[in-house]
């Protein structure tokens, strides 16, 4: 990955070592005096001699637009350079060591921020004379503090990480702290400021040689020649794309430059962030309507879902059947990536956009009685079944509310897109007291950033109920909660199991205990498989597959002086085990473990495990 | 200037340590002062594992800080082997860190992403010159077996690991200098039970073999039974019961550590009680008298009126615990 974003930098930088060469190596190309003047060819165009055409004072373009990269591109390179440094400097000490070194550091710099940048450029022109050096010195000045704030605020964000204050455990100095971790970590940003930075100061150059302020005629700069070519403009039109081109296609080469060098340093942290939207790709084939299924509720079937890996398409879910039956609770419990809650998105319809349905079925028995393949269902008429019949309840409650909206309208929203136009305002009330928040009436008039983090736990189980619906599916709902506010919350759920009557619900979690506390029947998924399911007591007492059986070992709970940890980790979807997905991990696996994987059996009524070896290890 | 080395000074002690912070509250107001941690004491000998255990923003993770002097003390002290860290120099104070480590919650933010394991693993050894280059070199490929990962790996960046064998490579880490204390804040809160415990039983086996003194944070009093001597409850940044781990995790004194473990769901039988009511107050704005009265179904009146200090168990002589009521509670 790391040699393919290096490839990705060659374009831009031979792009950008062209022009530099081109620049450098003016003095020792053929090519005539950038002063000298041949005023009878005033204007002329395009020749053998001159492949730019001639300007106003018959000089050649071709060579005075080479000589004026020079100059443009030094200056703006140097000013640039020299505001990357300063201003890099400033900021990182001040958002280091904060208090007085910051007063000193970037609120200083930002001083010059209160001057017109014109203002400043003509305050030191008339102090110290046009010239090169001069439009260098001014350009760094005014840019030296947009690098300090951008270096300020990023030190301040890296500063707060643990790494860093890791290197302070170690007892690092200051110094290696500010140059080792600091500075690497800081810098996307600052490459990023820095190839704006440059365009923005080729232009400034430009502007200020254009108005007279930078380079002294005649010298050429592309900013003099731009300057030169306007009075001319209706006479010799090409005499202005000339300098401007060459402006234009330096910048663009630049930025792309910094953007593929910004890609090429970072070390590939992706894969942590979820995917950000979440789609319906295609319905599949097939009809709708199904005779009705087993449980009455809910029966998924042979579920299988795809993404895309590096070498093709990887099922992440493989195989799944869970059923639900009318007030029944079941508990899907595995490690991180098991596919716990790409299997309860499907029932929703609402797999993120890299996640392929490539098979099964999605039975749901409505109230009307009917029985709907929802994988085969058309958008419209799931949507209407979305939020009234199936609805969700998320693990971060924080990030499912619209910081915008206040209580009300979260619900009210809810509650009308399901028809509802009356008495909408008692409802909400009605609803936040049913969840147990504390003084309903005026909770529902705040914003969410007011209320903690169980109390909008308890909002999206309101807005999750508002509508009555007859499945409810909860991914890790308390796992960011504190444990007495857990227990509100599972006491809560629990409750409206009681009075929404006939609810199903599915109750995602990593955590075996709250799967004993709520749930009635539980599957254990591993490595997007079901393993093993059934009663939850009858799961727990006498687990059929060594996978169930080594989590509840692992589960810190009971008098054994050691916990049984289970070795390894779960396998990256593109490279699972031929046979048992879990043999590599478990104590029980034979040769056979490793040839064939193994099929759903029925140890029980009611049961189902995924081991070859169930019946000799029962 | 060596500490007196006498075997009754303890490896680290702390003496009513307070930390607050004052929000950044705008131009003109200076909003109120957050005190995280109030008059905390702590007294841990060399080889002692002692658990802090408490619900978010209790002060778990201020405290550990303060013991490693990572961030200083509004009030009171922390002694290591007898020596106030606060009025070290700063080149002495960078020398002891040598001989205190730590250990973060997030595998994802406590390495650098940028440098390979191997070069983070090291960095102690270099900055505090216990070895050269090359030797540093060989012993992180050595300290990365001791965690249970491969030499190999040493040249990898952090992302190519997971969660569990990133804090794997933190305790590495950390171990790197031969340390005597370790502050492990929340090690494997964000961790898969599965592999919570394979980083519970590697902690436990290090204790035992380099004689570690361990602070071990954490909001799960079942993982600190499992590896802690001692433990103390906190609460709004108090402690509000203190003593042996395992006694305190079969009776319970304090009604909050009562609660609290009551509250924890268990794989074996249902919450028989009711949860507890309401939340934890805000710190900026701490009830009256004792802390925990908002929520406690013991309360009395009276209880408004002052704190409970902390102080040993008028029944039970081998805890302390904060609470007004303690001899009618449990007579
Ligand atoms: N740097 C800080 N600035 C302001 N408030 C802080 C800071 N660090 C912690 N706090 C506050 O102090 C309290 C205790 O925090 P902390 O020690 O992190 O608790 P815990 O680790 O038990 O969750 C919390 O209310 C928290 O918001
Ligand atoms: S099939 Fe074999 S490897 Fe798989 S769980 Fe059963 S015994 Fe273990
Ligand atoms: S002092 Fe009173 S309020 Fe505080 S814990 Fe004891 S009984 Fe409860
Ligand atoms: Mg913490």
């Amino acid at each position: 990955m790391r040699r393919d974003k290096l490839r990705r930098l060659a374009l831009p930088a031979s792009l950008l070592g062209a022009i530099l060469l081109l620049a450098l190596a003016a003095p020792v190309l053929p090519l005539g005096n950038p002063v000298s003047q041949d005023i009878n060819h005033r204007l002329a165009g395009i020749s053998a001699g001159h492949w730019l055409g001639q300007d106003e004072y018959g000089r050649d373009v071709l060579t005075r637009l080479i000589w004026g990269a020079r100059v443009s591109l030094s200056v703006a390179v140097s000013a640039t350079v020299i505001a990357t440094i300063v201003g890099t400097l400033l900021g990182i000490l001040g958002g280091y060591f904060r208090g007085m070194v910051e007063i000193g550091t970037v609120r200083m710099a930002e001083i010059v921020l209160c001057f017109p940048p014109m203002l400043l450029a003509l305050l030191v022109v008339t102090l110290l004379g046009p010239g090169a050096g001069t439009l260098i010195f001014t350009l760094a000045i005014l840019f030296t503090p947009t690098f300090a704030r951008v270096a300020y605020a990023e030190t301040l964000s890296v500063r707060a990480l643990d790494y860093v204050t890791a290197q302070e455990a170690l007892g690092a100095r200051s110094g290696r702290i500010l140059l080792r971790t600091l500075l690497p970590n800081i810098a996307p940003p600052l490459i990023v400021q820095f190839s704006l930075t440059i365009a923005a100061a080729m232009l400034l150059e430009s502007g200020l040689s254009f108005l007279g302020l930078g380079v002294v005629p005649p010298d050429p700069s592309w900013g003099l020649m731009i300057r030169g070519a306007r009075t001319t403009m209706e006479q010799a039109p090409l005499l202005l794309l000339w300098p401007c081109l060459a402006l234009t296609g330096t910048v663009l080469v630049l930025n792309l430059f910094c953007d593929r060098l910004r890609n090429a340093l970072d070390p590939g942290t992706g894969g942590r962030s979820r995917p950000g939207f979440l789609r319906r790709l295609a319905v599949l084939a097939g009809a709708a309507e199904q005779p009705a299924a087993v449980p009455g509720l809910l029966a998924v079937r042979k579920l299988t879902l795809e993404v895309q890996g590096p070498t093709g398409p990887v099922p992440v879910v493989r195989d799944v059947n869970i059923t639900v039956a009318p007030g029944e609770t079941l508990a899907v419990v595995g490690e991180s990536g098991s596919g716990k809650t790409l299997t309860g998105l499907a029932v929703m319809g609402l797999l993120p956009a890299a996640v392929r349905v490539t098979a099964g079925q999605i039975l749901y028995t409505g109230r009307d009685g009917r029985t709907r393949d929802l994988l085969r269902l058309p958008e419209r008429a799931l949507r209407a079944l979305r939020g009234r019949d199936l609805s969700m309840v998320f693990q971060d409650p924080a990030s499912s509310l619209n910081p915008l909206l206040r209580i009300d309208a979260h619900l009210g929203e809810a509650l009308r897109a399901h028809g509802q136009r009356q008495g909408i305002a008692a409802r909400v009330v009605e609803l936040l007291r049913n969840v147990g928040l504390p003084d309903p009436e005026s909770r529902a008039r705040s914003y969410p950033h007011e209320l903690s983090g169980g109390q909008r736990q308890r909002v999206m189980i309101a807005a999750a109920i508002a509508n009555h619906p007859r499945l409810l599916l909860a991914d890790e709902p308390t796992t960011a909660l504190d444990v007495t506010v857990q227990a509100q919350i599972l006491d809560l759920l629990a409750g409206l199991k009681r009075s929404e009557e006939g609810m199903g619900m599915v109750f995602v979690t990593h955590n075996l205990a709250v799967v004993a506390e709520i749930a009635d029947r539980v599957a254990v998924m591993y490595a997007g498989e079901v393993v093993e399911e059934g009663p939850v007591a009858e799961v727990f007492a006498a687990p059929r597959h060594p996978y169930t059986a080594a989590l509840i070992a692992s589960t810190p709970e009971g008098d054994a002086e050691r916990l049984t940890s289970i070795p390894g980790r779960v396998p990256q979807a593109w490279a699972m085990p031929e046979g048992c997905r879990f043999a590599p991990r478990c104590e029980h696996a034979r040769a056979i473990c490793d040839q064939s994987a193994p099929a759903l059996e029925s140890p029980a009524p009611g049961r189902t495990t995924r081991c070859l070896r169930w019946k000799e290890l029962a | 200037m060596s500490a007196p080395l006498a075997s009754d000074v303890p490896l680290l002690r702390a003496e009513g340590l307070t930390r607050s912070f004052t929000g950044r509250g705008g131009l003109f107001r200076r909003s109120r002062p957050v005190v995280a941690v109030r008059g905390v004491n702590v007294t841990l000998q060399r080889g002692e594992a002692l658990g802090v255990v408490g619900e978010s923003g209790c002060g778990k993770s201020t405290l550990g800080r303060l013991l490693l002097h990572l961030m200083p003390p509004t009030e009171g002290r922390v002694l290591f082997e007898g020596e106030d860290l606060a009025t070290l120099s700063g080149a002495a104070r960078r020398g002891l860190r040598r001989r205190m480590q730590m250990v973060f919650q997030d595998p994802y933010g406590s390495l650098d992403p940028r440098r390979s394991i191997g070069a983070q693993i090291a960095d102690g050894l270099l900055i505090h010159g216990l070895a050269d280059a090359a030797g540093a070199e060989r012993q992180a490929a050595a300290l990365l077996r001791q965690v249970g990962l491969e030499a190999s790996h040493a040249t990898r960046l952090p992302h190519e690991f997971s969660g569990g064998q990133r804090q794997r490579i933190a305790i590495a880490r950390a171990l790197a200098t031969k340390p005597d204390f370790i502050v492990a804040d929340e090690p494997v809160s964000a961790l898969d039970v599965s592999i919570q415990a394979q980083i519970v039983n590697l902690l436990a086996d290090l204790r035992q073999e380099l004689g570690l003194a361990l602070l071990f944070i954490s909001h799960d009093l079942h993982v600190v039974r499992h590896l802690c001597d001692r433990v103390m409850v906190m609460y709004l940044g108090r402690v509000v019961e203190e003593g042996p781990a395992s006694a305190i995790f079969h009776s319970p004194s304090h009604p909050y550590t009562r609660a609290l473990l009551a509250a924890t769901p268990s794989m074996h039988h249902r919450a028989k009680v009711a949860p507890l009511p309401g939340e934890v107050p805000s710190v900026a704005n701490p009830p009256s008298g004792c802390v925990f009265r908002t929520r406690c179904p013991a309360a009395r009146p009276a209880c408004a009126e002052a704190m409970p200090p902390l102080e040993t168990h008028p029944n039970r002589p081998e805890r302390q615990i904060a609470c007004w009521r303690a001899a009618e509670i449990e007579p």
